[in-house]
């Protein structure tokens, strides 16, 4: 036993990929299919007086245009339904759809989608969070009366005691933009009718079973009547858990009884998803003069775009880590979801862990400085342990990992643990005389599973397959999860492999077909490894049983199947929060990463290099390392895009990001010249064979660390994300004439 | 339009009736049936499409399908001997440098027309040979590892060892 997990097998998927062979939504063709054309919004807000489809139906080849008078149901949405199929009365936004063109060809259906004419009347157009919740703001949704589309409050302790007891008190203003998942993978799907008559999407997502549901609402059809098949997904990073084009090409193919097909342009892309939500964080802090925090009072704003998605449930997550991973005696958080004309923002990478700790540790880093303490020192004095209470009153436990990935991580990027308390290393001379280097730190922590009292499970289905002697010669596991480059098809093998003890080889996973497969929820919330880890080791464990009970019976069995669906509130209840003080058990189990940033500034251009990164993540247990390796480094990836360069631009709600010229992910040239990671495993008892998730914390101390060791290089705190060059260099000369004012008036 | 004539993976190929406008990628993938060659962005910003034309790594979907008249071009699926992957593709796999795999294709094509050229390069020209190849999983350490493992088996120096330690990713040595 114990071959298999910690051990970096082949990749369940990477032999068809490196090939070539391996099919995204895109290379599949059906005899037949006719290709669909999208006609977006002009507008970020307007009334729609009248579309005209007449001269897109009659130029030749095009097969069929929709509006929302051939949607059954105009209605969709994850969470609320608050989305149109294709715009009724107005749009709200630039990424709303308002017509479908069918044509025989691409080319017919780019062409013809030009000639629908719209008439618009523009209405107000609300981009600004603030003052969309001003009273006499814009309604993006008149009926409900207000933009507020969510509050969330915490209260614990008495604030007003807490900050009178503080020799210390920081303020901050935080702002962090709104952000493109950038999957390489444009959305595309291809709808058809199957053999036995039933909508059938083949498409990329993120939890297939949710989309049926979806589809079926908009469609006015029984579930059992739509199925979606997910082939290989071209990354996700929460930008594929919402519905983009699945019920576009499930309504064509539904009228026309024809296969179709729709791409996404790489334009299309950046218009027909959501983004990560922008942030605006107020904080204020207090700390004792040996740097215990005794108060965290925050305000926090987050851009909801034109409809709900998943805001909510991203508020009440984030609502939830504004304190931070510290005890804190007494805190007051208010947390704010409005909606504005700009275009929708969903899950990303974090689901709201992502944007406070570019708030919670630059406090605590100016708290550092503002006590002349050293930053690792002032986190450990403060960092969560088993047994502590967080802010909303829950008890840490199962492992509360965090100091220890802070101690790794400042013992790898040379610290010293002194009697004095931790001393920052020495960093060497720069590599030019006007470049200035730095070091930075920072924690981040989250949530693995759903919160707040939803009903998380996941659902495997394990048949063994026995030869002539009676032993296990194939295992098949159904399972809905998606694999979106994570890793999960091969985490999965993995602990079956292991809880079988069967030669890995023996374990083949079905395709994914929601009509097939039972619903594992969402590749989302780093919660694949624990919810459906958790539910295929079961099965596999009651498969087990009844295998030996078939082999003492001796009635010669071929098959032996077993299910089991794991509920995660049967051993880790959570609870909603209480409306008015925000008390409740928030989560079912966390991942807690700590990274360290050594960066050059260049003073003449303002230019960030980012020499090392020294990286420590606790993950409960490690699967299979070289992935977590993977998922580290790409979550670092994404924390350096959302630090130096990622910003997704809209004004006045048009977009002026469209393209990777635009909106710069990082190239191989932008990474850490070097990345140092350290695994760090505090077993949660409930998790499979220990292991909890990894998915999203290791993009969460990113940023905070690297505008940390900007502020160490050159004295400058950056507060409103991304550090681009410009924005580092005019810090730099404000405070140059500061400080020159400062010795003139001196 | 002309007869286009070129050799595709060894093979020759004739295609009739072109339509000038068609970018190499769309040639590949929707009239020859080779899927392996990805479209990112479908503006040369990605990389994923790259293939190689007449030795040189060129962003496919850009590339006018009409150039290649008598050149010899590679894809993805030109790699593979029979069953055999190619030492590009064997490393990526031990290398564990594909997560969602969309943009692997491309790395890889990219790395050949490198290796190809340089059968010994350095670190440097490993990452400038990648430098326009965007990747949003990985965080490119296992891609650099990957290709120069690459390298150095063709060169005959190593065979099965990963180059880098256990959790430690390098850009430059």
């Amino acid at each position: 036993m114990n071959r298999y997990i910690g051990a970096s097998v082949e990749r369940y998927d990477i032999a068809t990929k490196v090939a070539g062979s391996r099919k995204y939504p895109q290379d599949f063709n059906m005899e037949g299919q006719l290709y669909a054309k999208v006609v977006w919004s002009e507008y970020a807000h307007a009334r729609i007086l009248a579309i005209d489809t007449k001269a897109a139906e009659q130029v030749p080849g095009v097969v069929a245009v929709f509006t929302h008078k051939d949607v059954p149901v105009n209605e969709y949405g994850i969470y609320l339904m608050d989305q149109r199929v294709l715009a009724q009365d107005k749009v709200y936004s630039v990424g709303d759809p308002v017509a479908l063109v069918v044509a025989e060809n691409e080319k017919v259906a780019a062409r013809a989608a030009g000639l629908v004419k719209v008439s618009y009347e523009p209405l107000p157009v609300v981009t600004d969070v603030r003052l969309a919740m001003r009273p006499d703001a814009p309604l993006v949704h008149e009926e409900r009366g207000t933009n507020i589309l969510h509050h969330i409050p915490i209260r614990a302790g008495n604030i007003e005691e807490g900050f009178a007891r503080a020799d210390v008190i920081v303020k901050g203003s935080y702002y962090t933009p709104r952000v493109e998942h950038a999957f390489m993978q444009p959305e595309a799907g291809l709808g058809y009718i199957d053999e036995q008559g039933r909508v059938t999407v083949i498409c990329a997502a993120q939890w297939p079973h949710d989309d049926v549901r979806q589809i079926a609402h908009a469609l006015a059809l029984p579930e059992e009547q739509v199925h979606e098949i997910v082939p290989a997904i071209g990354g996700a990073f929460g930008g594929r858990e919402d519905i983009s084009l699945q019920i576009l090409v499930a309504l064509a193919a539904y009228k026309l009884r024809r296969p179709v097909k729709l791409v996404y342009t790489r334009a299309e892309s950046m218009r027909g998803h959501g983004k990560r939500h922008p942030f605006y964080m107020r904080y204020r802090t207090g700390a004792t003069r040996d740097g215990y925090l005794t108060a965290v009072e925050v305000e926090c704003i987050t851009d909801a775009g034109s409809a709900a998605s998943t805001s909510i449930p991203v508020l009440q997550n984030a609502a939830s880590f504004l304190a931070g991973p510290y005890y804190v005696p007494h805190a007051r958080i208010d947390a704010y979801t409005v909606y504005t004309n700009n275009i929708l923002t969903m899950a990303m990478r974090g689901f709201g862990a992502t944007q406070p700790p570019f708030g919670y540790e630059l406090q605590m880093d100016k708290l550092a400085e503002a006590l002349g303490m050293d930053p690792v020192e002032i986190r450990m004095r403060n960092l969560l342990e088993d047994g502590m209470r967080a802010v909303t009153g829950n008890i840490m436990r199962h492992g509360t990992g965090i100091k220890k990935t802070l101690e790794e991580a400042a013992l790898a990027a040379g610290w010293r643990r002194t009697s004095a308390g931790w001393q920052k290393p020495d960093l060497g001379a720069p590599s030019a005389p006007h470049k200035r280097r730095g070091i930075g730190i920072a924690c981040g922590y989250k949530n693995v599973g759903y919160s707040f009292g939803f009903d998380d499970k996941s659902e495997a289905h394990v048949e063994l397959r026995l030869d002539p002697q009676g032993q296990i010669a194939r295992v098949l596991i159904r399972i809905g999860a998606s694999e979106v480059g994570q890793g999960v098809l091969t985490t999965l093998t993995q602990i079956a492999a292991e809880t079988l003890d069967v030669p890995i080889e023996k374990i083949r996973l079905a395709l994914l077909d929601t009509a097939v497969v039972p619903n594992a929820g969402s590749s989302s919330a780093s919660r694949q490894t624990y919810m459906s880890g958790n539910a295929v080791m079961r099965a596999c464990q009651k498969a087990l049983e009844a295998y030996y009970e078939a082999l003492r019976a001796e009635e010669g069995q071929d098959v032996i199947t077993a299910s089991y669906v794991y509920r995660a509130r049967e051993m880790t209840p959570t609870t909603p929060y209480d409306p008015v003080t925000g008390q409740c058990e928030p989560h079912i189990s966390y991942s807690y990463s700590t990274q360290a940033a050594i960066v050059e500034v260049d003073t003449e251009t303002g230019e960030v290099e980012i020499l090392r990164m020294v990286s420590s993540t606790d993950l409960g247990r490690v699967i299979h390392p070289a992935n977590v390796f993977g998922q580290v480094a790409g979550g670092i990836h994404m924390g350096v895009g959302f630090a130096l360069t990622e910003e997704f631009i809209q004004q006045e709600g048009q977009i002026i990001t469209q393209s990777f010229t635009g909106y710069q992910i990082p190239t191989v040239l932008d990474m850490p010249r070097e990345l140092i990671h350290r695994n760090v495993e505090v077993a949660d008892p409930t998790g499979p064979f220990g292991a909890t998730g990894l998915g999203e914390t290791p993009t969460l101390p990113t940023a905070p660390a690297i505008i940390h060791a900007i502020h160490d290089a050159v004295g400058v705190w950056i507060d409103s994300l991304p550090a681009t060059p410009e924005k580092v260099y005019r810090a730099m000369r404000e405070m140059g004439k500061k400080n020159a004012r400062r010795r003139q008036g001196g | 339009m002309e007869t286009l004539r070129f050799i595709l993976n060894g093979h020759p190929v004739q295609v009739e009736d072109l339509d000038p406008s068609t970018p190499l990628a769309r040639l590949l993938r929707d009239q020859l049936g080779l899927i392996g060659t990805k479209i990112g962005c479908g503006e040369g910003e990605c990389g994923a499409c790259t293939v190689i034309v007449d030795g040189k790594a060129v962003v496919s979907c850009l590339y006018p399908a009409w150039k290649v008249q008598g050149a010899r071009v590679e894809t993805i699926e030109g790699l593979k001997q029979g069953d055999q992957l190619h030492v590009l593709q064997q490393a990526f796999i031990e290398a564990n440098a594909s997560q969602c795999g969309y943009c692997s294709p491309g790395f890889i094509m990219s790395a050949k027309a490198l290796l190809d050229a340089h059968p010994r390069p350095s670190r440097e020209q490993i990452i400038q040979a990648i430098a326009g190849n965007l990747c949003r999983c990985t965080g490119y350490y296992q891609i650099v590892d990957a290709i120069e493992l690459a390298a150095r088996r063709l060169a005959g120096e190593e065979n099965g060892t990963r180059p880098a330690e256990e959790g430690q990713g390098r850009i430059v040595p």
